[in-house]
């Protein structure tokens, strides 16, 4: 019997407005204090909040059949095009990208990719993150 | 700390900073923030289930301790990619000291390596890299 891929599996495209709030909330949280004239730019980690508004990945996790006590975040990468600003609608696209065992088939690893866009289509930044699947 | 970029050496530790004990108030207000409420970060039952001895400090809280270093020193639209590897989890309450080495330096700018690594521990919790696409520190 050959394990399912999860490959190709996307999640529907959806929509977040970047708030002044949601931002400050953020900085607050990572005791990030940003220099005047900055407060409207988002921290390098914060595309990750982007990615996963609306429980996105837990969403993906659970589309898939996967229990979210076996998951551990193994991997994070970001690139970045375009700085994300309060006031900016982006459309985030996540799909997975690859899906893989290791030692023997023991560990297994989900890869999930995202891509951020402004509404014009301008590519804000992509993320890579590497899911690790424990066999408990 | 005040090193002048473009006069800094590979290897050369060129930011440093120790957190606050991340609390269990802490990984509550990131869950908020974020929108991450994986109860490993939060519920510690869930936690021992999985296998932890308590909950666990987000990783993704842990990388936005090592953003602070970056974005302390260069403009957030001057980094352009930036990574990181859990090595090992955090537990909770505990302080994290973040620290930036010089990688490589070019004309095109600066490759930094990344470290997060809990007070009192030997090992590197999280491993990280980031290029700045200029020298001038903002």
């Amino acid at each position: 019997m050959t394990t399912p891929t999860y490959i190709g599996y996307q999640h529907p495209v959806f929509q977040v407005e970047v708030t002044a709030q949601s931002l400050g909330d953020f900085n607050l949280a990572i005791a990030a204090a940003p220099e005047p004239g900055q407060e409207h730019l988002a921290p390098p980690t914060y595309m990750k909040v982007i990615e996963g508004e609306h429980g996105s990945s837990r969403a993906m996790l659970e589309a898939l059949n996967i229990e979210l006590r076996r998951v551990l975040h193994v991997e994070q990468s970001f690139e970045y095009f375009l700085p994300i600003r309060v006031g900016d609608v982006l459309e985030v696209v996540r799909s997975i990208s690859d899906h893989y065992t290791k030692k023997d088939g023991t560990m297994e690893f989900l890869v999930i990719e995202s891509r951020i866009s402004r509404t014009d289509q301008q590519l804000v930044g992509c993320s890579e993150q590497i899911l690790l699947l424990r066999n408990i | 700390m005040t090193i002048p970029f473009a006069e800094s050496t590979p290897g050369q530790r060129i930011a440093e900073f120790t957190s606050s004990i991340i609390t269990p108030q802490i990984l509550q207000a990131y869950a908020e923030a974020s929108g991450d409420s994986n109860p490993l970060h939060l519920d510690k039952s869930f936690a021992q289930k999985a296998g932890f001895d308590d909950v666990i400090v987000h990783g993704m809280l842990g990388m936005a301790l090592l953003g602070r270093l970056l974005t302390a020193h260069f403009a957030p639209q001057d980094i352009r990619n930036f990574s990181a590897r859990f090595v090992s989890t955090i537990p909770v309450g505990k302080q994290i000291h973040c620290y930036a080495e010089v990688a490589e330096q070019s004309p095109q700018g600066l490759l930094l390596n990344l470290y997060a690594q809990p007070l009192g521990s030997e090992k590197t919790a999280i491993r990280g890299q980031a290029r700045i696409s200029v020298l001038a520190p903002k």
